[in-house]
């Protein structure tokens, strides 16, 4: 209930997933023939269908994620890849989905690290355009506490009077 | 207040963080005659020229400004300690215990307000800005080291800046990893996508599956 208003969770929750129906539904508003609708992850109707694994963790995406996990592009697949997760792996039953989110999350933190506290704004917009939505706050975070404090050391008087203008001026006056 | 500046990022602004550093006392050489300070925070002075006197650097700064006293710089700003610290740090992993909580935060209003009073100030600047390098890249091969399993982190003798530049970070990350890492532990589904930490679970966790 605490996420009831985060904007971030109730995106995460447009998700779609496909499923199968186990019960016969009536009233549901869709084509009888077809055995498949699409439903939002996170509605689970008393085991009323069950939920297939979303695109995002398939097999194709796991071996990227156990090959260079921190090169793959997760944004484009899911915004949302660890929310959904998280939320999906009981639904869908699937054990494996919480290691994997896991693994691809401690390898890709790394990345994020090394990165968010040297590298410049401009060089790192090519790698940003990969992150999840987890993962860019945690890099904005850092970027911007960085950011504050490179402009606080700079800050103050730093600029320093050459000691031949003030002698210049005195001579004059 | 604390954390006035930006709630969500960090519970402190570097400019807060300088405001706490001006409570560290300094050694001043006044050159006026005047009464003895009754302040709050304990009474300073009397003040005689030419004899050192123990006050806050925030009224020392201050005196400097109004030409009323010279500081006498902290016995580790001098080329020769700060050359011995660098050393120290390059060799280990560990962070070095010579240098004060608020060194950062010191050494730059000294730099700022005392230019004068600091012996070879070129050279000090710049090797407390490659001591303070080494030590940042310090802290990011300990964060490195993280994994699911992580709970707290320690870091020995870590300053006050470079302990306020990795927070923001490191409590998102450490959300996170609480976050992921609890499906492992607790097959109860309703408890996946719970985000509090779970301080409760200190017993070392089972071993990741490859």
């Amino acid at each position: 209930m605490a996420k009831y208003y985060d904007i971030d969770d109730i995106i995460t929750e447009e998700e779609i997933v496909s499923v199968i129906f186990q019960k016969e539904a009536s009233g549901v508003g869709i084509d009888p023939s077809s055995e498949t609708d699409y439903i939002e992850a996170g509605s689970k109707l008393r085991q009323a269908v069950s939920v297939n694994v979303p695109p995002c963790f398939n097999q194709n995406t796991r071996l990227e994620i156990q090959a260079d996990s921190a090169c793959v592009d997760l944004r484009s697949r899911c915004p949302f890849f660890y929310e959904f997760g998280c939320k999906v792996a009981p639904l869908v039953g699937d054990r494996t989905i919480g290691f994997l989110l896991l693994s691809a999350f401690k390898n890709r933190y790394k990345e994020v690290l090394t990165k968010a506290h040297t590298a410049a704004f401009t060089a790192a917009s090519k790698f940003w355009s990969i992150l999840t939505k987890e993962e860019i706050n945690m890099y904005e975070a850092a970027q911007s506490s960085m950011a504050s404090f490179k402009k606080w050391r700079m800050g103050g008087p730093r600029l320093q009077k050459a000691s031949v203008l003030g002698r210049k001026r005195k001579s004059t006056e | 207040m604390a954390g006035q500046s930006d709630p969500h990022l960090s519970l402190f602004s570097a400019d807060e963080l300088e405001f706490i550093a001006e409570d560290e006392m300094v050694e001043i050489v006044p050159n006026l005659k005047m009464d003895a300070l009754n302040l709050i925070s304990g009474d300073f002075g009397p003040f005689v020229p030419q004899i050192t006197t123990q006050v806050p650097l925030w009224l020392a700064v201050a005196l400097k400004k109004r030409g009323k006293c010279s500081i006498r710089p902290p016995e580790w700003i001098s080329v020769d300690k700060l050359t011995q610290v660098l050393e120290a740090e390059r060799e280990s992993q560990e962070m070095s215990e010579k240098l004060p909580f608020h060194y950062v935060e010191i050494s730059r209003l000294l730099f700022d307000h005392a230019r004068d009073d600091i012996p070879d100030v070129y050279m000090v600047r710049s090797l407390i800005e490659d001591i303070r390098d080494v030590r940042f890249h310090k802290v990011e091969t300990d964060l490195e080291a993280f994994n699911g399993r992580t709970i707290a982190v320690k870091i020995k003798n870590l300053s006050a800046m470079e302990v306020n530049i990795v927070r923001p970070f490191i409590r998102r990350a450490l959300q996170a990893f609480c976050k992921h890492d609890s499906p492992e532990l607790i097959p109860d589904p309703e408890r996946v996508s719970d985000r509090r930490p779970q301080v409760a679970n200190n017993a070392p966790r089972r071993q990741l599956r490859r």
